[in-house]
C-alpha cells in the first residue's frame, strides 16, 4: 500500500492563489479623513476585492458551463431516494473528520454525538446509506479545521473568493487543507479501483453540494443587486454562526465541513 | 431527510448575527419576551395558513405580502440597511428609497415564503438579546427538506411589536442586504442615485417575471 498525494488539492490551484496574492490587486483604501468609510472598509474585510471579484467572475463562468449543468443532470437522472442515500453515505464518510475537530475544540458532548452517529449509521444504517442515528436523537452537525482554528483564536484574515471553492479566507483555506490531510482515506492508495472510488466520491460530493444549491444560487443571481457582496456578507455571517455552534439542534447533519459552504457557493469539499 | 440546508435560498431572508451593530431608532422601545413570542407565533400561524391554503399562487402571495407589510418594520429595516448613506441621501431620495425598498422586500419575502408549501413551523427557545429587541427562535420544516433555524428579531415600534430582522441559519437579512446595497453605492462613487436606479430596474424585472 503506497502513500500518495493524489487526493490533495491540485498544486496548480495553490499556485494560482499564490500568484494572485503576489500580484496584490488591492482595493483602494478610503480617505482616512472619513471615519465612517474607513469603518465600512474594515468591516467588509475585503482588501483584495478587485482580485476576488475577478475570481468570482471566473467562478461564475465555470459554474454556468460545468457545475450547474452537472448538478441539473444529477437531479434529473437520479431519483430523490438515491440522491438521499448518496448524500447520507458522503456525510457518514465525513464524520471522522468532524469527530477529530469536535475533540480538538474540546466539545466532548458533540464528539460523543458524532461518534455515536458514525457507529450507528455505519452499522444499522448500512454503511451510512440511512441516517438511523437521527432516530436515536443524534442529530449531525458540521465541524472543520477552519472552525477549530477560529476556536483556538486564529483571526480569519482577509476575505478570499476562489474559483470552484467559492468564498473563503486564509483560516478556512488552511483548515480545508488540514482536513483533507487529516483524512486517512486521502493517504491510502491500494489500487486503481480504490482510487476510482475516491475520485468518484469527490466528484459526487461536489455535484451533491451544487445540486442542493440550484435554487438558492439561482435566486441570488436573479434577486441580488450585487451577488458578490451578498455572498461575501452571508459567508462571513454563516461561518461566525457555525463557529459559535449557535444552531446545534436544527442542522440535520453536516452537509459539509463548512468550507465554502457558508453562503452556499459551489464548492468542493474534502 | 438529509438534504443540505438550503442556505442560500434563505439568503434573501437572512438576518442578524450576534455582534450586530446596535441601531438607534426613533420610536423603538423595549419589547417584552412574552409579547414578542406570541406575536411571532400569531404571525407565523397566519403565514403558514396563507401559504398552505388552496388558493392560486398569485393570491397566496398577495396574502403573504399583506401579512408581511403589517408585521415588518419596513421603514426601520430600510433605514438600517441604507446605514450611513441615509444621511447623504436627499429627502427626496430617502422617500423614493423607502418606497422601492418596501416593494423589493415584500416581493422577495412573499415569493420566498410562497414556495414553502406544506410548511410547518414551531417555536424554539426565546432569548432577550439586546436592549431594544428580542430574538425569537423558530424551526421551519418542509416536506423533503431538513428543518432549519429561522430567527426573528422583534422590536417595539410605536407601541406595536414589529419584525426588524430575519435570521436564517445564522445569516441576517438586514446585514446581508446592507452589505449588498452599500457595495452598490460605493462602487458607484458614493451615489445613492445609482442604488435607486438599480432598485427600479430590479422591480421592473420582478414585475416582468411575475407577469410572464
Amino acid at each position: 500500500m503506497s502513500v500518495t498525494r493524489r487526493h490533495l488539492p491540485s498544486p496548480r490551484l495553490l499556485g494560482v492563489l499564490a500568484l494572485v496574492l503576489a500580484l496584490g490587486a488591492c482595493a483602494t483604501r478610503p480617505d482616512p479623513s472619513d471615519p465612517e468609510a474607513v469603518a465600512d472598509f474594515e468591516q467588509v474585510n475585503d482588501p483584495l476585492e478587485p482580485l476576488n471579484r475577478g475570481m468570482y467572475f471566473v467562478n461564475d463562468g465555470i459554474d454556468t458551463l460545468v457545475l450547474r449543468p452537472a448538478a441539473e443532470a444529477y437531479r434529473i437522472f437520479l431519483p430523490p431516494e438515491v440522491r438521499e442515500a448518496i448524500r447520507n453515505v458522503l456525510a457518514n464518510l465525513r464524520t471522522p473528520v468532524i469527530l477529530v475537530n469536535d475533540v480538538l475544540q474540546g466539545e466532548t458532548q458533540r464528539a460523543g454525538v458524532t461518534l455515536g452517529r458514525f457507529v450507528i449509521n455505519t452499522t444499522i444504517g448500512i454503511g451510512g446509506i440511512m441516517d438511523r442515528a437521527r432516530d436515536f436523537g443524534l442529530l449531525g452537525h458540521t465541524e472543520d479545521f477552519g472552525q477549530t482554528l477560529a476556536v483556538w483564536g486564529m483571526p480569519e484574515g482577509p476575505f478570499l473568493f476562489l474559483p470552484v471553492l467559492g468564498p473563503s479566507n486564509p483560516r478556512d483555506l488552511t483548515g480545508f487543507g488540514v482536513d483533507i490531510a487529516a483524512n486517512p482515506l486521502t493517504w491510502i492508495s491500494g489500487n486503481e479501483a480504490y482510487d476510482t472510488v475516491m475520485i468518484t466520491r469527490q466528484g459526487l460530493t461536489a455535484v451533491d453540494a451544487r445540486e442542493g444549491l440550484i435554487e438558492p444560487l439561482d435566486a441570488l443571481r436573479q434577486g441580488s443587486l450585487d451577488p458578490y457582496a451578498a455572498l461575501r456578507s452571508a459567508y462571513r455571517q454563516r461561518r461566525a454562526s457555525e463557529i459559535r455552534n449557535s444552531s446545534p439542534a436544527v442542522s440535520p447533519m453536516a452537509p459539509g465541513t463548512g468550507f465554502g459552504v457558508g453562503a452556499g457557493a459551489p464548492t468542493l469539499r474534502p | 431527510m438529509t438534504a443540505p440546508p438550503r442556505r442560500l435560498l434563505l439568503l434573501g431572508l437572512a438576518a442578524l448575527a450576534a455582534g450586530a451593530l446596535p441601531i438607534a431608532r426613533a420610536g423603538a422601545q423595549q419589547v417584552d419576551v412574552g409579547g414578542a413570542t406570541s406575536f411571532i407565533q400569531a404571525t407565523g400561524q397566519e403565514m403558514v395558513a396563507a401559504i398552505n391554503s388552496n388558493a392560486p399562487v398569485a393570491q397566496r402571495r398577495e396574502r403573504v405580502a399583506q401579512i408581511l407589510r403589517r408585521a415588518v418594520d419596513v421603514q426601520g429595516v430600510g433605514r438600517f440597511i441604507l446605514g450611513r448613506w441615509w444621511r447623504q441621501a436627499t429627502p427626496q431620495q430617502q422617500q423614493e428609497y423607502l418606497q422601492l425598498f418596501e416593494q423589493v422586500l415584500i416581493h422577495n419575502l412573499a415569493a420566498r415564503f410562497g414556495e414553502y408549501q406544506g410548511v410547518r413551523f414551531g417555536l424554539g427557545r426565546t432569548q432577550q438579546r439586546t436592549e431594544e429587541d428580542v430574538l425569537v427562535n423558530t424551526v421551519v420544516e418542509r416536506p423533503g427538506s431538513p428543518p432549519f433555524a429561522l430567527d426573528w428579531r422583534v422590536a417595539e415600534v410605536d407601541g406595536q411589536p414589529k419584525i426588524v430582522d430575519v435570521i436564517a441559519e445564522g445569516t441576517s437579512l438586514r446585514l446581508t442586504t446592507r452589505s449588498e446595497y452599500s457595495s452598490v453605492i460605493s462602487r458607484n462613487n458614493g451615489s445613492v442615485g445609482a442604488l435607486l436606479a438599480a432598485m427600479r430596474n430590479q422591480i421592473q424585472q420582478l414585475e416582468a417575471r411575475a407577469a410572464g
